[in-house]
This record gives C-alpha cells, sequence and structure tokens, in this order.
C-alpha cells in the first residue's frame, strides 16, 4: 500500500465535477423555494424529502466516488443502513403513541 | 527516524511458488499456484527503546495483551463488587458498612464493568488484537499508531471510570442501562458526579474502540496473506470480525445516549426529562421523552450481547475442532450463522423495554425478530456437537472449558426463548430468572471461553504450558460453582424475587428464599476465589511451566507456524506466509499426521482426502 | 475509484464482480487503499451517529404536546428591512456546496499529479468551510441573543433549542475538524509530501494522493450531513 504510484490514476473528466456541482445548486434552490413558496402537508414534505435524497445520491454517487466504485464496497456501505430505516419506521410510530398518550392521559382523561 | 522502518522487499512478492501463467498462455494451472501480492509488505515502526517497546508500543500483539491485563484487572474489580453484593444478599448486614445506596452503586458498576470494560475489551481489544494479524497472516494491524492510542484511550476510559469511586456521591447507582429519569434525578446515588464520570468514561471508550475497530475490520478485509480467502479465514477471525461490525454500528447509540444524558444533567436539557413533580414542586425539566433513552440504549444494547457472545462463538468453535482432531462440522454454515445473528441483532432490542410502556404493537414484531435468532443459534450449537461426534477428543482442561461452555450456553439460549415472549417475559421481568439468563448466557458462557482461550493460547504468548492439573481443579471448581449460582436464581425468579433489591426484609413468600440465597452467595464466594488458581498458575507458568516448543497443540492454523514462538514483532521474519487451505485440516484420511497446516501445499497431500477450501 | 490492474485477477462486472472479489484472497476491495477503507467505514460508523442524533430528535418533536417553533420565522434574517426567511442557512448551503465542489475537484487535480491545482482548490475548501463555521457562529449568537438556549427557549418547545445546538454543534465540531484537517493538508501538498512520498507524521506509510480522496471523502460527508439537517431542521 504504500508504495508510490508513480503514474498518475485515471481520472474522470472535469464536466462530470461541474454538472453535479450545477445540479446541487439547482436542488438546493428548490429545496429553498418549497420554504419560500410556503408549500404545507404532504406536497412539502414529499418536495423536502425527494430533494434531500437527489442531493444526497448526487453527493455520494458524484463527489464521493461511489458510483465508479465496486458492488462490494458499495453494498457494505448501504445495506447497514436497512437497520437505520427500521429504527427510523418503528421511533415514528412510537412518537406517534407517545404523544397519543400523552394527549389522552393528561388532556383528555383529565377532564 | 526513518532508519527505524525497514523498507519494502519487494522480493517477497515473488517467492518460488508464484508460478504466472493461469491459462494465459495455455499452460494448465499448477495447483499450487497463488496470485502473487496485491499489496506490498507493509512497513513497521521498530520501538528501540523500552517505553516505545512495552508501553506506547504500536505492535499489536503487545497491545493485545495490554488490553488484556487491563480488561482483567476491571473485571477483578467487578468480581469484588459482586462478592460484597452477595454478601448482602445471602447475610443482610454482615457487611457494617453496606447501606442500600452502596449496594445500587455496586450493582451498576459489576455491571458496567462486566460488559463493557472486561468482557467487550477483552474479546475484541484482548484477543482481536492479538490474534487478527496472526491468523489472517498479516504483519500487524494495518493503522498501528491509531491501534495504540486505542488502547490507552480505553486506559483513560478506565481511569475516568474508577475515578467514580472517590468523587463526593460516589458512583452512579442507577443499574448499569442508567435509566433517565432517575439516572440524575437527586435521591439516586451518585446523581451528581457520579453519572456524568460514567457518560464520559463511555464516550471514551467509544471513541478508543471506533479506532481499534477500524483495525480489526481493515486487517480482516484488506490485508490478508496471499490465498487467505473470506472463507480460509478460522472461525475465530469470523468471530471477532462479525462482532467488531457490530460494535462499530451499535456504539453511536450509547455515544449520543451517552451525550445527551450529560446535556441532561449538565446543561439542564430535557431530551429524557418528562415533566417531574417531586415533593408538590414542578421541577425544571419538562417534555422529554424517557423511552427514547431506552430505545437508543437498546439498540446499542442488544448488539453488545453479541459483541460479546460472537467471538465467544468463534473461539470456541476452534478450540473444540483443534481439541476433538476433526473439521467443525458445516463451516460455511457456522459463517454464515454468525453474520445471520449479527444482522439480526440489530432488529431486535426492544424486547429488553417489553413492560416499558412503548408502542403495545411493538412486542409482536420484536418478539418474531427474537425468535428467529434462536434458529442460527441453534446451528451453531448442533454444530459444535456434531463436530465433538466420533472426534478424538482430548479431554483436556481446554476441551473441558468448551464443553463447559456448551452446556451454560444452552442452558442460558433456552431460557433466553421463554424471556423473548412477551406474554411470559412480563411475569419474569425484573426478577432473579432474569438475572440467571443473562449471566448464564453472557456471563458464564462467554468467560468459560475465555478460560478455555487463556489455557489454549497461553503457551503461544509466553512460550510455557499452564499446569494442567491446577487447571482442571479451577474449571471443576468455576463450572460446578456457577452453576451452584444461577440455577437456584431461576427457581428465586419463578417464586417472584424481584432483582436489584437492597434486601428482602421480611415479606412472607420471599422467607422461603433465604436458604437458597445463603446457598448462592456461599457458592459465589468459592467461585471468585478459584479464579485466582489461574492467576497463581500464570505467574508459576511463567517462569516454571513446561516449555511449549513449537505448536503443542498440533494446531493448523496460522498463530502456531511463526518462525519464532512467541511470535516477533512483525510475525513472519523475512517471508510472509502463503495459504493453500482452510484451518480445519484434522484428521485427513491418507494424510501422514493428523493435521495438516494451513500452508502446506496441495503437491504435498496429493494423495489425501482433503477438503476443497 | 478507477479500476487497478492487479496481476493474475480478473475484474468481473456487478454482482458476479461482487462475490468474486469477495470470494478472493488478500482484499475484498479491490485495489481500495487502506486508509480509504478505513475512512469509509468510520463514515458508516458516523452516520449512525447522526441518524442517532436526527432519530432522537424525530422522536422528540414528535411526541411533545407543545407547540414546535416555527424554522422558517425562527431563522429568518433581516435583510434591507425585510425578514427574508432561512437566508442565512441558504447561504451557508450555498458555502458548503462550493467548497464541496473545490474539494471534488482537488482531488481530481490531485490524481493527476497537478500539485499547484490541488493545493490551491484544498485552500479554497478550507476557506469555505471557515466561513461556513464563522456563520454558524452568527447564528448561534443570534439566537442566543434572542434567547433560545439548550433548556428553553421564547418561541415554543423546549427541546427545540436543546436539540438544534447539540446537532448543528456536533456538525459544526466536524465541520471545524475538517478545516483544520485541510489547512494541514493544503501544506502537505504545497510542500510536496504527495509527490516525493514523504511518511506521515503518525504513520509509516507513505504519502500519496490518495490521501487526498480520503480527506474529501470526509468532507463531502460533512456536506452530506448538512444536506440531512438543511432538510429536517431547518424546512421541515
Amino acid at each position: 500500500m504504500s508504495e508510490i504510484k508513480k503514474e498518475q490514476t485515471t481520472t474522470h473528466k472535469i464536466g462530470i465535477y461541474l454538472w453535479i456541482w450545477g445540479l446541487l445548486f439547482v436542488l438546493s434552490f428548490f429545496s429553498y423555494m418549497v420554504d419560500w413558496y410556503q408549500f404545507q402537508g404532504l406536497l412539502r414534505w414529499s418536495l423536502i424529502l425527494l430533494f434531500m435524497f437527489l442531493k444526497a445520491g448526487l453527493i455520494m454517487a458524484f463527489f464521493m466516488h461511489l458510483f465508479w466504485e465496486r458492488y462490494a464496497l458499495v453494498n457494505v456501505l448501504l445495506w447497514p443502513m436497512t437497520a437505520i430505516a427500521c429504527f427510523v419506521g418503528l421511533m415514528v410510530a412510537e412518537g406517534k403513541y407517545t404523544l397519543f398518550s400523552r394527549l389522552f392521559y393528561f388532556f383528555v382523561g383529565g377532564q | 527516524m526513518s532508519e527505524d522502518f525497514n523498507d519494502n522487499k519487494t522480493i517477497q512478492a515473488q517467492s518460488s511458488e508464484t508460478i504466472s501463467g493461469e491459462g494465459v498462455r495455455g499452460v494448465a494451472p499448477d495447483k499450487d499456484y497463488v496470485r502473487p501480492a496485491e499489496v506490498a509488505d507493509q512497513d513497521l515502526y521498530h520501538g528501540h527503546s523500552f517505553i516505545t517497546k512495552w508501553i506506547f508500543c504500536q505492535d499489536a500483539k503487545v497491545i493485545g495483551v495490554q488490553y488484556f491485563l487491563l480488561a482483567t484487572f476491571t473485571g477483578i474489580i467487578g468480581l469484588i463488587l459482586s462478592w460484597l453484593m452477595r454478601l448482602q444478599l445471602g447475610f443482610p448486614g454482615a457487611a457494617g458498612f453496606m447501606t442500600a445506596e452502596h449496594y445500587y452503586q455496586f450493582v451498576t458498576m459489576h455491571g458496567m464493568i462486566m460488559v463493557v470494560y472486561f468482557l467487550t475489551a477483552l474479546f475484541l481489544g484482548g484477543f482481536g488484537n492479538y490474534l487478527i494479524p496472526l491468523m489472517v497472516g498479516a504483519r500487524d494491524m494495518v493503522f498501528p499508531y491509531v491501534n495504540m492510542v486505542s488502547f490507552w484511550m480505553f486506559f483513560v476510559a478506565v481511569g475516568v471510570l474508577l475515578a467514580s469511586f472517590f468523587v463526593p456521591g460516589g458512583p452512579t447507582g442507577s443499574g448499569w442501562t442508567l435509566y433517565p429519569p432517575q439516572a440524575i434525578l437527586e435521591g439516586t446515588p451518585g446523581s451528581g458526579m457520579g453519572i456524568i464520570l460514567m457518560c464520559v468514561s463511555l464516550i471514551l471508550f467509544v471513541a478508543g474502540f471506533t479506532m481499534g475497530g477500524l483495525n480489526y475490520l481493515i486487517t480482516v478485509l484488506q490485508a490478508r496473506t496471499r490465498g487467505m480467502t473470506l472463507m480460509r479465514m478460522p472461525l475465530t477471525v469470523w468471530g471477532i470480525f462479525t462482532a467488531t461490525v457490530l460494535a462499530m454500528l451499535a456504539f453511536p447509540a450509547l455515544l449520543v445516549s451517552a451525550l445527551m444524558m450529560t446535556l441532561d444533567k449538565v446543561l439542564a436539557t430535557s431530551f429524557f426529562m418528562p415533566t417531574i413533580l417531586k415533593a408538590g414542586e414542578v421541577l425544571e425539566y419538562g417534555g422529554g421523552t424517557p423511552i427514547l433513552f431506552q430505545h437508543l440504549f437498546w439498540f446499542f444494547g442488544h448488539p453488545e450481547v453479541y459483541i460479546v457472545a460472537l467471538p465467544a462463538f468463534g473461539i470456541v468453535s476452534d478450540l473444540i475442532s483443534v481439541h476433538s482432531r476433526k473439521n467443525i462440522f458445516g463451516y460455511r454454515m457456522m459463517v454464515w450463522a454468525i453474520v445471520i445473528i449479527g444482522a439480526l441483532s440489530f432488529f431486535v432490542w426492544a424486547h429488553h423495554m417489553y413492560v416499558s410502556g412503548m408502542h403495545p404493537w411493538f412486542g409482536f414484531f420484536f418478539a418474531t425478530t427474537t425468535l428467529i435468532i434462536a434458529v442460527p443459534t441453534a446451528m451453531k450449537v448442533y454444530n459444535w456437537i456434531l463436530t465433538l461426534w466420533k472426534g478424538n477428543i482430548r479431554l483436556n482442561t481446554v476441551m473441558l472449558w468448551c464443553l463447559g461452555f456448551i452446556v451454560t450456553f444452552v442452558n442460558g439460549g433456552i431460557t433466553g426463548i421463554f424471556l423473548g415472549n412477551v406474554t411470559v417475559d412480563v411475569p419474569l421481568s425484573d426478577t432473579y430468572f432474569v438475572v440467571a439468563h443473562f449471566h448464564m448466557v453472557m456471563g458464564i458462557a462467554p468467560l468459560m471461553v475465555i478460560m478455555g482461550a487463556v489455557y489454549h493460547w497461553f503457551p503461544l504468548v509466553a512460550g510455557r504450558m499452564l499446569s494442567e492439573k491446577l487447571g482442571k481443579l479451577h474449571f471443576w471448581i468455576t463450572f460446578l460453582g456457577a452453576y451452584s449460582i444461577y440455577f437456584p436464581m431461576h427457581y428465586l425468579g419463578f417464586i417472584g424475587v424481584p432483582r436489584r433489591y437492597f434486601e428482602m426484609y421480611n415479606s412472607p413468600y420471599i422467607t422461603s428464599a433465604v436458604g437458597v440465597n445463603e446457598f448462592i452467595s456461599m457458592a459465589a464466594f468459592l467461585v471468585g476465589a478459584a479464579q485466582f488458581i489461574l492467576i497463581y498458575n500464570i505467574i508459576v507458568s511463567l517462569r516454571m511451566g513446561k516449555p511449549a516448543g513449537k505448536n503443542p497443540w498440533q494446531a493448523n492454523s496460522l498463530e502456531w507456524l511463526t518462525p519464532t514462538v512467541p511470535p516477533e514483532h512483525g510475525n513472519w521474519g523475512d517471508k510472509l506466509p502463503v495459504i493453500h487451505r482452510w484451518p480445519y485440516d484434522y484428521s485427513v484420511p491418507g494424510a501422514k499426521d493428523d493435521f495438516i497446516p494451513q500452508t502446506t501445499p496441495p503437491s504435498e497431500v496429493a494423495g489425501t482426502e482433503v477438503e476443497k477450501t | 475509484m478507477s479500476e487497478p490492474k492487479i496481476e493474475g485477477y480478473k475484474f468481473k462486472p456487478g454482482y458476479s464482480g461482487m462475490a468474486a472479489d469477495t470470494a478472493s484472497d488478500q482484499t475484498m476491495f479491490k485495489g481500495v487503499h487502506w486508509g480509504k477503507a478505513m475512512m469509509w467505514i468510520f463514515l458508516l460508523s458516523d452516520t449512525f451517529i447522526f441518524s442517532c442524533f436526527l432519530i432522537s430528535y424525530m422522536k422528540g418533536r414528535g411526541s411533545t404536546p407543545e407547540e414546535w417553533p416555527n424554522p422558517s420565522e425562527v431563522f429568518a434574517l433581516n435583510a434591507f428591512g425585510v425578514p427574508v426567511p432561512l437566508l442565512l442557512i441558504a447561504i451557508m448551503t450555498f458555502v458548503l456546496i462550493t467548497s464541496s465542489g473545490t474539494m471534488a475537484l482537488a482531488v481530481k487535480y490531485g490524481y493527476e499529479r497537478n500539485r499547484k491545482m490541488c493545493g490551491w482548490l484544498i485552500l479554497a475548501t478550507a476557506l469555505g468551510g471557515l466561513t461556513f463555521v464563522g456563520m454558524q457562529a452568527f447564528e448561534w449568537s443570534k439566537l442566543i441573543h434572542e434567547g433560545v438556549r439548550p433548556w428553553e427557549n421564547p418561541f415554543g418547545a423546549p427541546q427545540f433549542g436543546s436539540f438544534f445546538f447539540m446537532i448543528t454543534g456536533f456538525h459544526g465540531t466536524h465541520v471545524s475538524i475538517g478545516v483544520i484537517f485541510l489547512f494541514i493538508y493544503a501544506y502537505k501538498t504545497f510542500a510536496g509530501h504527495y509527490d516525493e512520498g514523504k511518511r506521515g507524521w503518525f504513520t509509516s506509510m507513505k504519502g500519496d494522493y490518495v490521501e487526498i480522496e480520503i480527506l474529501g471523502l470526509y468532507w463531502h460527508f460533512v456536506d452530506l450531513v448538512w444536506v440531512f439537517i438543511f432538510a429536517f431542521f431547518y424546512l421541515w
């Protein structure tokens, strides 16, 4: 690992980076616009999540080179996210339940 | 400084076995051919002074021994705490200074020390550091400097933890789970500096462990020697590797919960603190959710159980295979079982929280996932037994510990199935049944493996054998004594004796437990004392033990095949080993010995029925 | 990033390649530098840390019966007398994405062994990071001035301040550490450590431009986390 590679490693054209860079600005601008126009409800949340995942995906795929990495590395990095997804899903339910029991026992039941 | 490095010896990449020609020029592939090295040989920093050689040392083997010694030291503190607890439970009032506060503090510190600072550090830091580079044929861990820092972070973490014994109010007494709100409220012992030091110590431990863990993972994944595929690694490495993966993904939750708890205490935030009425007054806290802490804690805590168990599974598989002179039954199945148990352990955490008041639907989900884990685990138990089946068993100390492990593990595992079911768990929650269960399955069982591993690998580390006579004495007292401690506890749980109670007083249904409690305490004193037999054995054998020589157990795996025993810094002399087979070729029909080391090329064992690996 | 040449090993694409890589000897991630593999695994672990933070935030916010402060009002900034929602945050996002882009280019020029260009781009990245930290300090002091504290705030649920300071603080710590390393690496690049393969201060490994990519991974990760914080904290 420590030997010096005298030859230069092949790299990607500069255009791809500039494209992604531009796209990130555009997407950030769009997600800012979601707030600017004060979209509410399901539309707001789905747009926020859409732009968020698109931006995250672009950064990971191209800036972090995951798109060009071999599947062995990509899979090792992405599969553990299922545990996080499970945690998120369960905590959504748990948060709703906690709120429900608070409202039910402290406010409804208190009367 | 540059003269301290040995520069790359590029000759190694082109050793005599390298015959290039894998179908390239129509030449039949030579069956001894192994691909040349992808990665140039590692440059190592060789220390010259006493300090760089033995204290701030970058050699993974020395770091492993350092981890082992420090973890053992904290473990002995945990043992003494358990003695004091048993003294109080068996003979209330016999220890004059013992108050209820002290008792809670001892319970807490005993739990935390044993789980995190003893077992985790011992298995991953101790055995991991010593064995991984040797077993995969690497010169050292990939980042020796980071590895060294890892140990010293652990050292500081232990220091901070033990410092909490000496601060005003003493160490925290909120139980090893540190549940808020009580952990940081006045009235709980050690709710001042005690809990803060505990959280800080845990954060330091996680930071230090991350450094070590990255080393173990990358060494296994990227620094194996030529011919060493993942499916040719000893199960020890698989167990430690998977446990490290779990640790890297589970410790973040502990770090986050410890950090948030510290903020709740220091800055009076209310992450975990609901509105609380105390003596008619509303406290400054409000609006937080204590159950969030439990979720975060157990998102760490359940994988933690397997962080302790998986290395034990791996090590015991190797020990059983070596000492019954048979290949491990179903090697691939064993590997997949380890991986599947590891993966599933992230989806079962809330089975520790059935009575916590979480969302009532979660019970179904978590009971299901929990019981699924029983499948790969049972598979492993069957495979251990089938490895022993018709083996040429050497009934030495190491094998006795392995058999002890299988028995205690099956026992603890089966009570785990009880507790995994919501309806059975609810009445048994917070009784001695739970105490018996987890001590059996993640206390005694892994401890049996540690003992077996010490008797097995001591000759490698020290070059001398441990005394078999003392070893057998140690085993029988520990095994029978541990059973005498924990088996009656199941009964105590069934009659409803609650855990973590300082004293049972005169509750009518508990008076029948007095005799049992006295018996358990006596057994605990005996078992604890018996552990000093091992320490005596080690001290005596270091000087006067029988010289071990090379490969005293006739094992196949790489750690016994180093040019010098004990191995030196850099492990392999000038030339890295080349691997041709898995480490389980024992009693192969047609072979001249009953073992074929991993470095033996196929041409040397041409007429035998070796496994294709 | 590009497929390396390995003697005696044939690369296969896609999932059959994954199976072959995993089943082969020596390395699982073919051609991946040890340090780069380590950084990836570390980032995976760090992802779990930030996920736990954000999950806690979600659970805390989702279960409080008190009104959660409206972020587009709290984080509004007066520009020419008109309150513009999230103005500062938009600029911070802009700065961080800019620095991420310069970092990506620095990695590219590093691999092309263009020492000067690489060094200047790293320096630009470091300055972007510094600007970000500065603006975050401004944002914090503004909020503190308005009475937001970790334990209380005048706008609504007290957890708002707790989570805000903790999560942005943790992210800001990451950025600050990144900035320090960016300056160090900029120095090392200009000094030519990666061209001549000089050994690092705490490692016996020889310097190589792959270290720029490793640092880049960290920096992009910091940007990545900001994407999530931006979405969940400021927009949600």
